[in-house]
């Protein structure tokens, strides 16, 4: 059988093309296991630090392969219920009052219980039929025949329990529902788990996944993020806001400015019509880099230092 | 091919990364999909198939670049001095590959002879030169011996200088040979050494281990309160789940028409460790201290509610000590006791236990749990019981790891004999086993 996307995913070189034009810039290490993930048929586990654009991965390959994302945030307690599926208790409650004079009509000329219930058996499932189901992310990414793009987040928030629910989906990309069977994918979603590593995923789930680390950037990468996601700002001013990030990566903060806060910084800057980096134009919108007050006095103490790195290296 | 990606998947795991065969049919399935072309491209294909967390990825790094290290052959070693003499078809292969300056032929020579004689087997530095011979001999080194006395027996201009040539071009092999083993060396021994002195270290007294064994300590301890902790912190929703919740269970079924559907439960309580733990500082115990504090410290990052005390002739508390310095710098200013008001003079525990009293009593409650680290030699001073008996009393029990062996208990000026009735668990803790075990009894949910 002809796979879908195939087109899309020929070469590590042409995904990477395709991910930029929807403003993702990834490093040949992404491509190649995106690359390879289509052709394993493969979740992906991406880690990371915060920030670092985990997330945003997903998002653009649902953008790329224009593909519906499905997005299941994962947090401590999330069960089955919220993930796969749940009847519709109300629902099906609210028809078994509706059709109550029907139901009397089916049973009418019935002489006893048991012949009662041999009329009822007739009619056996319909109120555990698909049509009280009621899809949760999981069971929505299989049910899609289009195929879809399913994100996991934060995955290592998940209990233990859920974890290992996870596993078949992952293997065999079907889930089993007691009263219906066992229901296959229409088209294999294309998978990404994300984790922040707040503790260690089960070897049994890491070995049905591709891995893929996603560090933080080095500038020239950064630079390129920065073009493609806030176009209109000059390179000068590009040079020299991706050169202060990187200096304050290198202080010893609490929380490191990550590549979402370098380009909602770059926003700022646009709006305020800066044409260059100064110490006091710094001070005044590190609020949007640094989300701690201690760390705002750390940076603070090296600004100007940091400043002329920043600005000489230009 | 196939085989040497075998083989550097052995190294890996050699190296303390765990692949399954799972992974490695993965890893198989990636490279025949990228193909060997291009390192770049089969570093990320091996790296997102093979090595699964970033330490993994870190060793997965290093390896790699040492097992595909590209070969260069003889450079490092100098040329022989000559230019060399033509080959005339009388010698053997190693010789003649030799003398045409064939190196790849070469590197790809050694390769073959390496796995040839099994290089992924070598666990031990002594069995370098073992495997240096070997692989020589594999590439025919004794047959360019042959050559080269074949050529000094003839006696000739030309076949002197080539023998020259040969004698020297000997030389550069055995170096670069050797070279190989060298890097080859430590991808597959690594993890056989460590695991041996890890062993090693778990059983050996505390009291016996050296300086230079401390920094391995420091590794095994961290690892094993971290597995202790994972084991621990584990959420089981069996234990969670107590008798039904009235309440709950009505509201959310107002839905229903008040019809019970749909149960809650009540949740019980888990039980989170909350520990007073008190460490001996003295001379008598100062060899095991070092490792008890490491020990506390370690324990101090994984449970949230310890308190720790340090006492030697009087007690004082230390918990911000861990809280604010690193372990190194932690473990030095308490054992020298800088800015801490300890007096380390003669062990004193009735005075330890006075002080206690005195400034955290109140903190004990039929919850906490209070660890005791020490000898209990109390240079025959006032063992206050009372005060032991007291803390038994208000807690919810108390531990005491003792460094010397039961049959020492009471011997001398060893109080332990008359402490002993007042603690739920007395026990001789020396070893880092020792340890694991009191940890994993303290860590235990269910009591």
């Amino acid at each position: 059988m002809e796979k879908k996307y195939l087109t899309k995913f020929e070469t590590a070189e042409g995904i990477r093309d395709g991910f930029k034009k929807t403003g993702y810039v990834c490093s040949r290490q992404v491509a190649t296991t995106l690359y390879l993930a289509y052709h394993l048929d493969k979740p992906i586990l991406v880690e990371g630090p915060a920030g670092v654009g985990k997330t945003e991965l997903a998002k653009s390959a649902s953008l790329y392969l224009e593909a519906p994302l499905i997005r299941l945030q994962c947090y401590e307690g999330l069960d089955e219920s919220k993930a796969l599926y749940e009847w519709k208790y109300g629902k099906q409650l609210l028809y078994t009052q509706i059709l109550k004079d029907k139901l009397n009509e089916i049973l009418d000329g019935a002489g006893d219980l048991e012949s009662s219930m041999e009329k009822l058996h007739a009619h056996d499932d319909i109120f555990f039929s698909p049509r009280f189901l009621e899809p949760r992310p999981l069971l929505r990414a299989l049910q899609q025949k289009e195929g879809a793009v399913l994100l996991v987040d934060e995955v290592d928030k998940s209990d233990q329990e859920f974890e290992a629910f996870l596993l078949e989906i992952l293997s065999d990309f079907q889930v089993s529902v007691p009263e219906i069977g066992t229901i296959r994918a229409q088209e294999k979603p294309f998978v990404f788990l994300t984790s922040n590593n707040t503790r260690e995923m089960s070897e049994a789930l890491k070995r049905r996944c591709l891995h893929l680390y996603i560090p933080f950037p080095d500038v020239r990468q950064e630079k390129e993020i920065i073009r493609v996601r806030v176009p209109g700002l000059a390179d000068r001013l590009r040079h020299q806001i991706v050169s202060f990030v990187h200096e304050l990566r290198r202080l010893d903060l609490k929380k490191a400015p990550s590549i979402s806060e370098t380009i909602d910084w770059a926003r700022v800057l646009l709006l305020l019509h800066a044409s260059s980096l100064s110490a006091s134009l710094i001070r005044d919108t590190l609020n949007v880099l640094l989300k701690f007050e201690e760390d705002m006095e750390v940076a603070g103490d090296n600004l100007h230092d940091m400043v002329r790195r920043a600005v000489v290296k230009t | 091919m196939e085989q040497m990606l075998q083989e550097f998947i052995s190294a890996l795991r050699a190296s303390g990364v765990r692949i399954s065969v799972a992974e490695t049919i993965e890893a198989f399935r990636a490279v025949s999909l990228v193909g060997y072309a291009k390192r770049a491209t089969l570093k990320d294909a091996l790296s997102a198939t093979l090595p699964k967390s970033l330490q993994e990825k870190e060793i997965f790094e290093e390896c790699f670049d040492r097992y595909f290290a590209l070969d260069r052959f003889s450079g490092d070693h100098g040329e022989p001095s000559s230019t060399a003499p033509e080959p005339d078809g009388s010698e053997s292969p190693l010789s003649r590959m030799v003398l045409e300056g064939d190196r790849d032929g070469l590197a790809v020579a050694m390769r073959r002879a390496a796995r040839e004689v099994d290089l992924s087997g070598i666990r031990f530095f002594t069995q370098k030169s073992l495997y240096i011979q070997r692989i020589l001999q594999r590439m025919g080194a004794e047959r360019m011996d042959g050559d080269i006395e074949n050529l000094t027996a003839r006696g000739d201009g030309s076949s002197r200088g080539k023998a020259a040539f040969l004698r020297q071009a000997r030389e550069i092999l055995y170096e670069n040979v050797r070279d190989f083993v060298e890097q080859q060396f430590p991808l597959f021994s690594k993890a056989v050494t460590k695991e041996i002195m890890e062993r090693y270290l778990r059983g050996v007294r505390l009291s016996n281990l050296e300086q230079r064994d401390y920094e391995r300590m420091k590794v095994i301890i961290k690892k094993m309160v971290k597995r202790l902790n994972d084991l621990h912190s584990r959420r089981k929703k069996a234990a969670k789940t107590g008798c039904p919740d009235l309440k709950k269970t009505l509201r959310e079924n107002v839905a229903y028409q008040g019809l019970l559907f749909d149960l809650h439960w009540k949740a019980r309580k888990m039980d989170r460790p909350d520990i007073l733990a008190l460490c001996d500082v003295s001379r008598s115990v100062e060899t095991v201290a070092r490792f008890m504090l490491l020990f506390l410290y370690s324990l101090s990052e994984s449970i949230a509610r310890i308190r720790s005390f340090i006492f030697c002739s009087n007690l004082v508390e230390v918990t911000h000590v861990f809280e604010e310095y690193g372990l190194d710098e932690a473990l030095e200013r308490l054992q020298k006791g800088v800015d801490l008001g300890i007096r380390l003079g003669r062990t004193d525990y009735g005075q330890a236990f006075r002080d206690f009293k005195a400034g955290w009593l109140d903190f004990v409650t039929p919850k906490t749990t209070i660890l005791i680290l020490g000898d209990a030699r109390n240079n025959r001073g006032n063992p206050e019981t009372g005060i032991l008996r007291l803390l038994r009393e208000r807690s919810r029990r108390i531990i005491w790891l003792n460094p010397e062996p039961p049959t020492f208990w009471g011997i001398g000026d060893s109080e332990m004999k008359r402490y002993a009735p007042y603690c739920y668990l007395a026990r001789e803790c020396s070893t880092i086993l020792h340890m694991q075990r009191v940890v994993d009894f303290l860590l235990k949910t269910k009591q």
